[in-house]
């Protein structure tokens, strides 16, 4: 058992999503930086499916019933104990110590991974909290979670995963609907440096900066995936994150590459954006990257 | 346009059959996407009026190999067997006919509004497709008597349970939402529960019919 004495602004349990309903207009929800969850999970041992807490706004503090390994990610996350350390490695916490998640001014979304991971029911499939459809609720202090079984000891901690740099720079492929625009759009997109809007939050990041004139005519609804950028008829595009409806009727200038969806929802409002285009064989050698690394943190416990 | 088999980043493929609606297009997408899901069991897919979205794992399924198989499904045409969804049902939705936007649609239709209740009620629609919401199932087609564009400024709160008309199409919010299509009665038929062993109440290929009461 988790026990929370302090929840963050707004903290949720979530997993990779939720994608066995999606032609029900479930979206996936999961978490909005999937690779720092991973990260986490894998610091921990966990298997790649476990559940853990997104974290807006800390403090978060809690203490656990039995002793686990405890992981933190994202961007800019310490953890402390009576020490603090950084994130992305795994610590040793004992039996009812209390261990506070710290961030920074430029952590949008901090991820807690603990040995065993969240063992809430299991809601269609998937751990992931999606608020606005009541799947899941806010955590509040005062919540206890139950925990998965594990058997990590204290031997298993100091593993590290590298950081990912959120440096402002996303890889993205071009289309589905690209041939769509006006020709030059896609290189326009490509050379742009965008701003976030502050009406950015998990089901999407909005950019501002030059706007792409969206193609004449009426697209037909389609079904989506996280990393997909709208562009509406304003021309001010949308990176679509994890509580994406399933379904999107503005055309897809670009869809950003699974590795870097975090590079994406990270980033605070005001701070600027560019997307590098990489063709798939680039984003499934990034995928494989992520997936040996993460692997091999696993297998070293 | 001709059909086609496009990326949609690395992990997802989408197929385009049309530009615009046909109602054996819809079918067909859907098609398409039960045999993705259940058939060949690559990933989830999500069928819309005229594409279908086919996800899968691209570390197990190479991305080519993928378009191999979409493209193949593609190949079989419109004829292509359904499979998974099971039979479409008949599903009746109670229907109080005092929407607020029930006089003025009426009145864009240059109809009274007793007549546009008895052409959205009279009438059976088919489930085309779910998005937008958990159990938001796109529904059509409206007698073309019944002129309902898209308001142009979508409201912040919908009910659950309002019964809307835009565009051709009609629907029932399953959930309170921001929402833009046209509020001319409601429901008290829930339409999406997280805990039921099947979450929707509609399903695509369902047929639906609107009773008032």
């Amino acid at each position: 058992m988790i026990r929370i004495s302090e929840s963050g602004v707004r903290s949720t349990v979530q997993d990779r999503g939720r994608f066995g309903h999606l032609r029900s207009g479930v979206p996936p929800a999961g978490a909005a930086d999937p690779h720092a969850l991973a990260a986490a999970n894998a610091l921990v041992g966990n298997r790649a499916d476990a559940a853990g807490i997104e974290i807006i706004g800390t403090p978060f503090r809690f203490t656990c019933d039995d002793s686990r390994l405890v992981a933190v990610t994202g961007r800019d996350v310490s953890l402390a104990t009576r020490t603090r350390l950084d994130g992305w490695g795994s610590v040793f916490v004992r039996a009812g110590q209390m261990v506070t998640v710290h961030s920074g001014e430029r952590t949008r979304f901090a991820y807690l991974a603990l040995s065993g991971g969240i063992a809430t029911p299991a809601v269609l499939g998937s751990r992931a909290t999606y608020l606005p459809a009541g799947l899941g609720a806010p955590l509040r202090a005062g919540d206890t979670l139950p925990l998965g079984e594990a058997d990590a000891g204290p031997e298993d901690a100091g593993r590290l995963i590298a950081p990912t740099t959120y440096d402002g720079r996303a890889r993205a492929m071009a289309g589905p609907h690209d041939d769509r625009f006006e020709a030059g759009a896609l290189e326009r997109f490509f050379a742009a440096t965008y701003v976030i809007d502050a009406a950015s939050d998990r089901q999407g990041t909005r950019l501002g900066g030059a706007p792409i004139a969206s193609p004449a005519g009426e697209l037909q609804s389609c079904g989506v995936v996280a990393g997909a950028v709208q562009v509406p008829r304003g021309g001010a595009p949308i990176v679509l994150l994890a509580d994406h409806q399933t379904t999107g009727g503005y055309p897809v200038i670009a869809t950003v590459i699974a590795v870097d969806l975090g590079k994406v929802a990270q980033r605070m409002p005001g701070e600027s954006l560019r997307f590098y285009r990489v063709e798939r064989d680039e984003a499934l050698d990034a995928l494989r990257a992520e997936r040996r690394a993460l692997d091999g943190v696993r297998i070293s416990a | 346009m001709k059909p086609r088999v496009v990326p949609f980043g690395e992990g997802a493929l989408l197929v385009e059959l049309a530009d615009e609606f046909q109602e054996n297009v819809v079918g067909w997408a859907r098609a398409i996407a039960d045999n993705w899901e259940t058939v060949l069991a690559f990933g989830p897919a999500v069928p819309a009026y005229t594409t279908a979205l086919l996800r899968f794992d691209p570390l197990r399924l190479a991305p080519t190999e993928a378009e191999r198989a979409a493209a193949e499904l593609l190949a079989r045409g419109e004829f292509i067997t359904r499979a998974g969804n099971g039979p479409p049902r008949v599903i009746q939705v109670p229907t109080t006919y005092d929407g607020p936007d029930l006089a003025e649609t009426a009145e864009g239709s240059q109809l009274s509004v007793d007549q546009l209740v008895a052409l959205h009620a009279g009438r059976e629609y088919t489930a085309y497709f779910l998005g937008f919401l958990p159990g938001f199932a796109y529904c059509g087609r409206l007698d073309p008597r019944i002129v309902a564009p898209r308001l142009a400024r979508p409201r912040e709160r919908v009910p659950a349970g309002s019964v809307a008309v835009a565009d051709g199409q009609t629907a029932v919010y399953p959930l309170t939402s921001p929402g833009g299509w046209r509020l001319i009665g409601r429901t008290d038929l829930a339409m999406f529960d997280a805990g039921a062993a099947e979450p929707v109440r509609i399903r695509a290929g369902d047929r639906l019919r609107f009773v008032p009461r």
